[in-house]
């Protein structure tokens, strides 16, 4: 996988994050996986289709998912109830809609889906054919793994 | 010593929210983001606006707009919602009301759907993520316009 494909994704992250949590935030070291891999407990999934397609998981702990929710809410948050979930899934928005735009100045041409909230314990996400590159974010509330996995329609 | 008069106040501001006449100026939020709804009133509501009603997409937004209409000064819209989307229902919502003044909420990457909006009669638009002081500045020239 090309990784002008993460690169705008993280960015966006890293942007996003810094302005809605006013706080540091911390680029890690990028890898890359092919196999399946375990999802952390709070997983935002979005779907890209057109020249390239695939997805991109923000996949964090429940508890760093509480954490933002609450800073984006400015109120405590005990567990992530439908207002914490629609707050993660307003990030997740925020962040591919700035990713997209770059990507598609950059040429690429395609369309997205909705953001989905996965939580649960001892998930995996498995990618036939297509590596996923990761890059994780570090955050005061712990950390969020930017996953994307895409290739090229041939 | 106790006194029988009010502190001074030290505030002569009056709330950005309310209207010369003192009551405040009612906004209708249409977003199908519980978040971003809530975010949106929070902001307002602190500086005295008063939320009238709250819609989660478009079909209901316009809905909302013809039930509260004359009593209604402002709509914030989001653009992508299920059902029927922001542009659309701003559209009939102009075409209901010439004179309604609608700020569309959008996330970055949707520069040709604004311009459509602004065209079509969309008093201002935001880009998201929203903060205090960029919701209160856009509704405050809105107001103003």
């Amino acid at each position: 996988m090309r990784v002008e494909y993460i690169n705008p994704f993280v960015e966006a992250a890293f942007n996003v994050l810094k302005e809605v949590l006013d706080e540091n935030v911390k680029r890690g070291e990028l890898y890359l996986k092919s196999t399946s891999q375990p999802v952390l407990g709070v997983a935002a999934i979005v779907g890209l289709a057109g020249d390239v397609e695939g997805r991109v998981l923000f996949d964090m702990r429940m508890d760093t998912a509480i954490a933002i929710a609450s800073v984006m809410n400015s109120e405590k948050l005990e567990k992530l109830d439908d207002l914490g979930k629609a707050t993660i899934n307003e990030l997740a928005n925020m962040i591919t809609a700035q990713a997209v735009t770059k990507l598609h100045d950059l040429g690429f041409k395609f369309d997205l889906t909705p953001p989905s909230i996965i939580t649960g314990e001892n998930m995996e996400v498995t990618d036939q054919g297509v590596e996923a590159l990761i890059v994780p974010i570090e955050l005061p509330q712990g950390k969020i793994e930017i996953n994307v996995a895409v290739r090229e329609r041939t | 010593m106790k006194t029988k008069t009010d502190f001074p106040t030290i505030n002569e501001r009056r709330p950005e929210g309310l209207k010369e006449d003192g009551t405040p100026y009612k906004v209708l939020v249409v977003d199908d983001s519980m978040f971003v709804t809530k975010q949106i009133g929070q902001i307002l509501t602190s500086e005295g606006y008063e939320i009238v009603g709250i819609a989660g997409d478009g079909q209901e937004g316009l809905e909302k707009y013809k039930e509260l209409y004359p009593n209604v000064d402002l709509v914030t819209m989001d653009i992508t919602m299920p059902k029927m989307d922001g542009v659309t229902a701003l559209e009939k919502i102009i075409e209901f009301d010439k004179k309604a003044r609608v700020i569309m909420i959008s996330a970055l990457g949707k520069q040709d759907l604004v311009k459509k909006s602004l065209l079509l009669g969309a008093k201002n638009y935001i880009v998201k993520p929203l903060d205090r002081k960029k919701v209160l500045e856009r509704v405050r020239m809105t107001l103003n316009q």
